[in-house]
């Protein structure tokens, strides 16, 4: 249902500008991700990030439809991908850029038990500096190919993620797996949450989020401040 | 290039660091540029939209009528025809359905989208919890005008503002190679070539980074090269691009530019030669077949215009004489055989005169202006087919570079010479040429510029720079036009013809030469109603005060008391969106309001001014007493905005015209058409229609008061 495509960035010829942005620990692969996932290549060197940098992708969305059968209405979205420095160095610069998107991938790496414990930490910097309280979060779990030297096990991860209310993705930068679906499923979080605010006509709650079906991950926190 | 060290924020990096930092904040603003294109665009659509749909708001209709369109509704209808979000009751063809089988009416479905679109709704959310924004302080000086603008101010732009305004100091560049935290091999590595990078032009420098990401820097080559193209930018995208950078990059409007060109090819070559592109050079979409699609999705909906309708130039100030300017006497010049207003001799004399000006350039024969040449030249040769004008034939080109000064914070625009140019007498076969520039869409004296005339050539040379302070982001929203004029030192002055340059898609990062084709004026410089130029909008209420007998006649509305003694009462209560008129990209700006028809001055109103303000409050109250509410039917209210100026002229930035849109009330000797439509019509029909009780709407607000049709 979602198609890619690598198109010029310059034209204004989209519908939606979506921000989304990666944090976490240094070198737990936010870069060799956000790389995968605009171009579908990995790059196995490990280059640390200066600071921010981001990555530009053009998608088709497609809104899932009310009956969730029938296709919806196909939109061109612009997304540009923050990354962000994992260093503590440049911790003041990376944070002061949360603000600015829209919605976030935070990561860890599942050969890093320690990467894993600071989610806990980045959670609360994003409480504290996004956009809003509870904004849209996927929690990706990276470099699931080196099955040998993993130390953080799905069925913790998953609690965390369930605990917080969020979904959660193994990734591989290097095979590419669950990549796209990450990404893919925060941004359809964010348009559902795009949807919310605007539709803030305050009865029939339920007839109006007909449209969203990765809500009941989220079920009672999610409602719009706007 | 800017100096990025010492600010704020940035300070504790190294100075490659922040080179690269930078260079990143620059692509965000080129992204960020491109969006706030076309956010525009969508705002001027929803104003569309808005204008023809009656004003939601406390939705105090009849619940007979359409909220909308005001059609009658059915009893029938009316059940279940209430929209859900302005609680209007609407007719069927207002109705907007949404995917989910709900609807709303036309404009609130419309507004939704719009935010959707835009991304408000994300910055009115962000803008709850930021409300005092970190760092605001140490930008608010450079703060652009809108708060529109600030409310969808990111980090990247506060940053890359704080770290370019400075102009550079001219001690060079410390090569600070030795910082401890220049351990990590990248940034010592490539301290020394970035530090020594002049310009954004030396692309060698940004490919060898070696801690860019990697794909970053082709992308920025195409993106610069698609930027240096975009001349004709209407073209390129027909071009197939199928994700080949190469295909991309090949510069279909590269006739534009010479200089930059070259610095294309190399690009290229260098893309190619480098170790990293060539992950770079071969980008692949992931799925292949799809992708095709895709393109074509993107595709076919590219109606890449680089000037967006609100930038269609206007009947406005645009010739006021061109001789002799900055004076008081140039008021009297520009208002020439007024005698409807004159007798208000008050600081704004001018501005009543200044819009029946407007009305009469428009409205009238020339014989009113029969009082001074020159403006009658002006106007002729805008409006040359008002009559007896010989018409003079365009021909010639115009040779000029435009670049932007960083140090300066201004856009400099070198008039170099222009070939071959008509004669603007036609008797005597000469011409006095001079050329004269204005930053569109600003029609205003501020945005004036012009060169010396030289005398008895057509080939004049005048190497003259004319600057425009201005920051260098708001320039993507502006186009220059360069017009010439021969300048008739006892007739008339003629226009030799004229061209106009978009910037959003001008490299102004180097100065290259164009030589331009002179163009007659456009055929429809008139825009396609007052409202095609988005001026901002007005936010207003209206009250009508009945008097203190007849309680019971309030349920009839129109039919409603004759007696002596009410009261219409005008709240103005803020702008939005203004334009900016002064240096600063600010405006000082009042509200005057006038009910027609007039009885001398008698209805004059203004509000006191708010200076340095684009979003100003008013909270003013006009009071015109002693007003039957069926008087109110015939009547015209008529809110103009004007920047303040002292000494000169006060700069109209936008008006509405409120009546019940029929008939034509005297003003004067003249007389004004009530030519209200949409909401202006609707607000006062709500405000007659529900007596003490305050009807309040936000009103577009129109580029002129004139009537387009005109003659």
């Amino acid at each position: 249902m979602l198609f890619i495509a690598v198109i010029t960035m310059t034209d204004g010829d989209y519908d939606y500008l979506i921000k989304l942005l990666a944090l976490g620990d240094s070198g737990v692969g936010k870069t060799t991700f956000l790389y995968r996932y605009t171009d579908n290549k990995f790059n196995p060197k490990f280059i640390t990030t200066v600071g921010i940098d981001f990555r530009e992708k053009r998608v088709v969305y497609t809104a899932s439809s009310p009956n969730g059968t029938t296709a919806g209405k196909t939109f061109k979205v612009h997304l540009q991908l923050w990354d962000t420095a994992g260093q503590e160095r440049f911790r003041s610069l990376t944070t002061a850029f949360f603000r600015d998107a829209m919605g976030f991938l935070l990561m860890f790496d599942l050969t890093s038990q320690q990467s894993f414990l600071n989610v806990r930490n980045w959670m609360s910097q994003l409480q504290a500096n996004a956009y809003c309280e509870n904004p849209d979060i996927v929690l990706v779990g990276n470099k699931a190919d080196l099955a040998d030297q993993r130390e953080v096990q799905e069925k913790q991860a998953k609690e965390l993620a369930d605990k917080y209310g969020i979904p959660y993705f193994e990734t591989s930068a290097a095979t590419g797996a669950e990549v796209d679906k990450a990404v893919i499923t925060l941004l359809d979080l964010v348009m559902k949450r795009m949807e919310q605010c605007v539709d803030k006509p305050p009865a029939e709650p339920a007839n109006g989020n007909g449209a969203t079906k990765l809500d009941d991950a989220l079920p009672s926190e999610k409602k719009c401040a706007c | 290039m800017p100096q990025a060290a010492d600010m704020i924020n940035l300070g504790f990096l190294s100075e490659a660091e922040q080179e690269l930092i930078l260079e990143v904040l620059r692509r965000d603003e080129e992204l960020r540029q491109n969006e706030e294109h076309r956010v525009r665009k969508l705002k001027t659509e929803l104003l569309e939209v808005k204008r023809k749909g009656a004003k939601r708001g406390s939705g105090r209709y009849s619940q007979r009528s359409c909220g909308r369109c005001l059609e009658p509704l059915s009893r029938l209808t009316i059940f279940n025809s209430q929209c859900k979000m302005c609680n209007h009751y609407v007719c069927r063809n207002c109705k907007t359905i949404l995917p989910q089988g709900s609807w709303l009416c036309s404009v609130c479905a419309k507004e939704t989208d719009i935010k959707k679109l835009t991304g408000d709704w994300f910055f009115d959310q962000r803008i709850n919890r930021f409300s005092t924004m970190p760092g605001h302080d140490l930008v608010r000086v450079s703060l652009k005008k809108k708060p529109l603008t600030n409310k969808r101010e990111t980090t990247g732009e506060i940053l890359l503002r704080s770290t370019e305004i400075p102009p550079d100091p001219p001690v060079p560049r410390a090569r600070q190679k030795n910082l401890p935290n220049n351990k990590k091999g990248p940034s010592s590595e490539n301290s020394g070539s970035i530090a020594s990078r002049e310009s954004f032009e030396s692309k060698e420098d940004v490919m060898s980074k070696p801690t860019r990401s990697d794909t970053e820097s082709a992308e920025n080559a195409s993106i610069i090269s698609v930027k240096t193209g975009t001349e004709s930018g209407h073209v390129t995208p027909e071009q197939p691009r199928k994700g080949d950078r190469s295909a991309l990059s090949s510069p279909a409007g590269s006739s534009v530019s010479s200089v930059t060109v070259p610095v294309k090819a190399d690009i290229e070559s260098i893309d190619s030669g480098n170790p990293d592109a060539n992950i770079t050079a071969c980008v692949k979409p992931v799925n292949p077949s799809p992708d095709i699609d895709v393109e074509r999705l993107f595709k076919k909906s590219i109606k890449r215009d680089p000037r967006p309708t609100e930038y269609v130039s206007t009947l406005d100030l645009r010739d006021e004489p061109d001789t002799s300017e900055g004076s008081m006497g140039n008021r009297s010049k520009s208002v020439p055989g007024l005698d409807i207003q004159l007798e208000d001799g008050e600081e704004d004399e001018d501005i009543d005169s200044l819009v029946s000006l407007h009305r009469r350039t428009m409205a009238s024969s020339s014989s009113s202006l029969r009082g001074s040449k020159s403006t009658l030249g002006s106007l002729m040769s805008i409006y040359s087919e008002a009559g007896d004008f010989d018409s003079v034939e365009v021909s010639g080109d115009v040779i000029f570079s435009m670049s932007y000064d960083e140090h300066t914070q201004s856009l400099q625009v070198f008039i170099k010479e222009c070939h071959g140019l008509a004669c603007g007498d036609t008797s005597r076969q000469l011409s006095n040429p001079y050329v004269k520039c204005y930053l569109l869409p600003d029609k205003s004296r501020q945005s004036k510029r012009k060169t010396s005339i030289k005398r008895n050539t057509v080939n004049p040379v005048y190497k003259e720079t004319l600057k425009y302070s201005i920051s260098r982001s708001q320039l993507f929203t502006r186009s220059m036009l360069i017009s010439v004029w021969h300048h008739g030192r006892l007739s008339r002055n003629a226009f030799l013809g004229e061209v106009e340059i978009p910037l959003d898609c001008r490299d102004l990062d180097t100065a290259y030469e164009d030589a331009v084709a002179l163009m007659p004026k456009a055929a429809s410089a008139l825009p396609a109603s007052a409202f095609a130029q988005y001026k901002g909008e007005l936010v207003i209420s209206l009250k009508y005060i009945t008097p203190k007998n007849p309680a019971t006649e309030k349920i009839k509305g129109k039919k409603g008391a004759s007696e002596e003694g009410g009261e219409l009462h005008v709240l103005v209560k803020e702008a939005k969106n203004l334009m900016a008129m002064k240096s600063g990209g600010t405006s000082d700006s009042f509200v005057k309001g006038y009910l027609f028809p007039t009885k001398a001055k008698t209805t004059k109103r203004k509000t006191p001014v708010v200076k340095k303000n684009l979003n100003p409050h008013y909270d003013h109250t006009f009071v015109y007493k002693d007003l039957a509410l069926e008087q109110l039917n015939g009547m015209c209210l008529e809110l103009t905005v004007w920047d303040r100026e002292a000494m000169v002229s006060n700069e109209f930035l936008g008006g509405i015209r409120l009546s019940s849109g029929k008939g034509t009330v005297k003003m004067g000797k003249g007389e004004v058409e009530m030519d209200s439509v949409g909401e202006e019509v609707s607000l006062w029909e709500k405000m007659m229609k529900y007596p003490d009780s305050w009807a309040e709407g936000t009103l577009p607000l129109r580029s002129t008061m004139e009537k387009p049709k005109g003659k």
